[in-house]
């Protein structure tokens, strides 16, 4: 596998952990196939605020061969529900990191979504084979709109650029 | 102070001031435009999207191999 999601998506599978792509990563999975719109290497999961999906994800990313981090902190160990307990509440994200600076985001926030809305109209995209569940488009951009932050306001003024470069019949 | 480097200031404060004001405004036309491309074939259930990374490697990979060129005469 040579995308970096593919090994990630496909231990999440494996464990049925419920999650879905969003941020610019989920936006780019909506442009052609082999060509860039905005770049990044972070990839941004966003799960329901469930404890026992949260280790399953933690074991995942482990499984691919991820390290976890809370803040500048490596997690804790036991990696186990009494954590993830405790994390929940908080809405805390976990990160996870790997080679060529790959970062995997378990955010269990999405400004201005709860996950039970955004689950049940996820696109399931396949990514070396690998099904990626990943956010509504609508959803992505809506969301940043509501973070409100440089960056999102930045990423919506260029992306409305890029849609209408997507929708231009080739030539 | 060397007038390339002035003007590169200045245009460091246009942009910085540029950004304390900026505001995205969401519009009809936007939102439009997000419902045809969710509405393209290749955006479906299923779609195979194994290209996506390619192209921000490649990115990079560019940056990588970029080298400076002097503009002065």
């Amino acid at each position: 596998m040579t995308h970096p999601l593919a090994p990630v998506g496909s231990a999440l599978a494996a464990r049925a952990v419920r999650y879905v792509l969003i941020g610019v990563s989920g936006a780019n999975l909506y442009g052609p196939g082999g060509q860039a719109v905005f770049t990044t290497d972070d990839f941004d999961l966003f799960l329901p605020a469930d404890a026992d999906n949260l280790v399953n994800a933690w074991a995942a990313c482990e499984e691919a061969g991820l390290d976890l981090w809370l803040g500048d902190e490596p997690l804790d160990r036991p990696r186990d529900r009494w954590l993830a307990d405790r994390i929940v509440p908080q809405r805390a994200l976990t990160r996870g990191t790997g080679p060529d600076g790959l970062q995997v985001d378990l955010t269990l926030v999405m400004k201005g979504f709860e996950f039970e809305t955004v689950w049940p109209e996820r696109r399931a995209f396949l990514v070396e084979g690998v099904e990626i569940p990943t956010a509504r488009l609508l959803y992505i951009v809506m969301s940043k709109q509501a973070a409100g932050r440089l960056k999102d306001q930045l990423f919506l003024t260029t992306h409305k650029d890029a849609l209408e470069q997507l929708l231009k019949p080739p030539k | 102070m060397d007038p390339d480097l002035e003007r590169a200031l200045r245009g460091l404060e246009e942009a910085a001031e540029f950004a304390r004001t900026y505001r995205f405004e969401m519009t009809e036309d936007y939102l439009e435009l997000v419902a045809r491309v969710e509405a393209l074939p290749r955006n479906q259930a299923g779609a195979d999207k194994s290209g996506r990374w390619l192209g921000s490697r490649h990115y990079w990979d560019s940056i990588e191999r970029g080298r400076f060129i002097d503009s002065k005469p």
